[in-house]
């Protein structure tokens, strides 16, 4: 459909008016912009300078963090945080996942690899032997939190996991389940 | 071996401050250029409201040094310590098809002008050196010395010559590159450079006219009896401040480099310490510009409402002083330029020339027959000569329409020949001439093809 006539505001570059076509006035102008700026900003550290305003934009990033804002000043939601994920742990301790394949089925990214076996356990039939997570590979998408039956997998907030190797970036099941341990206090099950 | 030491020493004091004079003032300007660029980064970002580095300092990682420097990296003092480093460790790297020797030598090029030009600057002033002896021999006689490099009577127009030799390591960077983007840096920066050396010497000459003289030293001296020429000659402070911008590669006028919207310009190929050489360059040829204008417009190193004493009565502390003083003007001026980096936009490259050709030479020509006519009529007060700029000023806006509002702007130029300019006789057509552009077995064509 196309944009009907009244909506389009046509503009017009005005011409430059004698003392604009001089450029310079305009100039001394941009300068209190500038000067300005610097000016307020000067005390964003954290000397006290000139008594400037702490009229920080900018978060000095590993000492202070979004998740320590609220929401309302740029602060991080954290119930739908879509980042590291978790392998959760039932009331016993035991590992939820009952390897029923739905997350690498429909992982876009294919990089969940489980091997399931007969579980040690009587409620249930399957268990992962091993559960795999490539990191690197991951898109975080959320679709295998989406597809689990059981609520095993979950993405966490924790953002800032990083390693030397891409080795260290295939979670196992041992690490997926201590990101449980880490996190279940920020984001309870 | 006396009689070799006989016919070198003792020194003319002129000569023994002059080498000293020669290699503090290099070591301090090498040692000042991590500092602007530090100074750069702080300015823009507070401009920007960043912070820009705070966290770097001078540990370099070690934990031993991290103890000792517990604190320092606070303010990211560091950081052009760090960059140095990484600009050394970094791959030399050479095109194929380069030429060698010129793309060894550009560098070099670039930085020695912007080196030679401190040979003129008059830092301290004149002063009496005592004659110094010892081992029972007079190795420096005493005697009037001026804290420069060269006290040449020719100052100013050795000015104009190496303000013009900095083009060449630029030129020779982008042609040396075998890169037609950097060889078109190149040439915007030779093209801009040269254009406002004009308006550069139109201004020096309209100043130097109050003097009548070319010499450094005389030029400040002047400056002292009759107020800093900044109130004599704003015009010209104005223009001649553009013109060191365009000369130092300076924004608004930084085409050769435009890293926004253009490939970086005559330095695309170059890396690691060839390229730190450009930077330091362009640093120091900011520093070199703005002493030139501090020593033409603001004085030197007079301190305005202090009487300057006379040689014989300088003591080694006033000429300290007084290097100190130029210093200061010539950093102030140097984060002047950065906070007009941040300020004007970058103009493009059609209006810098235009901005050169069709006002600021006029002007500048305008200028210099004015204070003819001033110096004529015997005004040469600074009053008379700010109010002749007032006039001219104000003469000046209802020209300025006529000089900036020209309908020729983007005119395309027909290239007679060609396929949308074609000859009388000549039979256009648009179809592909290349043999695989109409090869059918090609299957890119087929898919390119419109059906």
């Amino acid at each position: 459909m196309p944009i009907p006539e009244s909506d389009i505001i046509r503009l017009e570059r005005k011409p430059l008016n004698a003392m604009e076509s001089l450029y310079l006035p305009e100039v001394v102008r941009g300068f209190g912009t500038t000067v300005r700026h610097f000016f307020t900003s000067f005390g964003q550290s954290k000397l006290p300078i000139l008594g400037a305003s702490k009229t920080t934009r900018v978060m000095q990033y590993p000492e202070e963090r979004r998740e320590d804002l609220p929401i309302e000043e740029g602060g991080m939601e954290e119930s739908n945080f879509r980042a590291l994920h978790r392998l959760n742990r039932d009331e016993d301790g035991r590992v939820k996942c009952v390897a029923c394949m739905m997350c690498p089925t429909i992982c876009p990214a294919n990089c969940i690899h489980i091997e399931a076996a007969e579980s040690p356990w009587d409620d249930r039939e399957k268990y992962p032997a091993k559960f795999e997570i490539d990191e690197l590979r991951c898109i975080f998408c959320g679709m295998c939190e989406e597809a689990c039956p059981v609520d095993a997998i979950e993405l966490t907030p924790v953002y800032d996991f990083v390693s030397h190797t891409r080795e260290e970036m295939v979670f196992d099941k041992e690490k997926l389940l201590s990101i449980y341990d880490l996190t279940i206090e920020r984001k309870p099950m | 071996m006396d009689a070799i030491l006989d016919s070198i020493f003792p020194l003319s004091p002129q000569f023994f401050v002059g080498a000293l004079t020669a290699v503090v003032m290099v070591h301090l300007i090498l040692g000042t250029i991590p500092l602007l660029i530090y100074f750069e980064r702080k300015i823009s970002a507070y401009i920007q409201d960043r912070m820009g580095p705070n966290r770097v300092g001078f540990d370099l990682g070690l934990p031993v040094l991290q103890k000792l420097f517990r604190g320092f990296g606070f303010w990211g003092l560091g950081q052009s310590l760090a960059d140095g480093l990484k600009f050394i460790l970094k791959e030399d790297y050479m095109p194929k098809g380069a030429d060698r020797a010129l793309f060894t030598l550009a560098p070099a090029l670039a930085v020695v002008p912007a080196f030679i030009g401190w040979a003129i600057i008059p830092w301290g002033g004149e002063f009496l050196l005592p004659t110094i002896e010892f081992f029972g021999r007079e190795w420096v006689s005493g005697g009037y010395a001026s804290v420069m490099v060269a006290d040449i009577n020719v100052g100013f127009i050795y000015l104009l010559a190496i303000a013009s030799l900095g083009i060449y390591g630029i030129t020779l960077g982008g042609w040396a590159s075998n890169n037609k983007y950097s060889f078109l840096g190149g040439l915007r920066a030779s093209a801009g450079m040269i254009s406002y050396e004009i308006p550069m010497g139109m201004t020096i000459l309209a100043t130097l006219l109050l003097v009548g003289s070319f010499a450094p030293s005389v030029i400040v001296e002047d400056q002292v009896r009759n107020g800093w020429f900044i109130l004599a000659q704003p015009i010209a402070a104005v223009v001649f401040f553009a013109c060191i911008l365009a000369e130092a590669n300076r924004a608004p006028f930084d085409n050769a480099e435009a890293e926004q919207e253009l490939v970086g310009g005559y330095h695309t190929e170059y890396s690691a310490m060839r390229f730190a050489l450009f930077f330091l360059a362009e640093y120091a040829h900011m520093m070199t510009s703005s002493a030139f204008f501090t020593l033409l417009f603001l004085g030197g190193y007079h301190v305005p409402f202090i009487e300057l004493t006379s040689p014989e009565a300088t003591g080694f502390l006033a000429v300290f002083v007084k290097i100190n003083v130029f210093f200061i003007k010539v950093v102030g001026l140097v984060c002047f330029m950065m906070v007009i980096r941040w300020t004007v936009p970058r103009i493009r490259y059609d209006q810098v020339l235009k901005l050169c050709w069709s006002s600021l030479i006029p002007l500048s020509l305008v200028l210099v027959v004015a204070t003819s006519i001033m110096l004529k009529l015997g005004a040469t007060e600074w009053w008379q000569m700010a109010l002749m700029n007032l006039v001219l000023l104000i003469a000046l806006v209802p020209t300025a329409t006529l000089l900036f509002n020209s309908k020729t702007v983007n005119k395309k130029l027909p290239m007679a020949g060609s396929r949308f300019s074609p000859l009388r006789e000549q039979d256009v057509s648009t179809a592909p001439v290349s043999r695989t552009a109409l090869d059918d077995d090609n299957p890119f064509n087929k898919a390119a093809r419109p059906v």
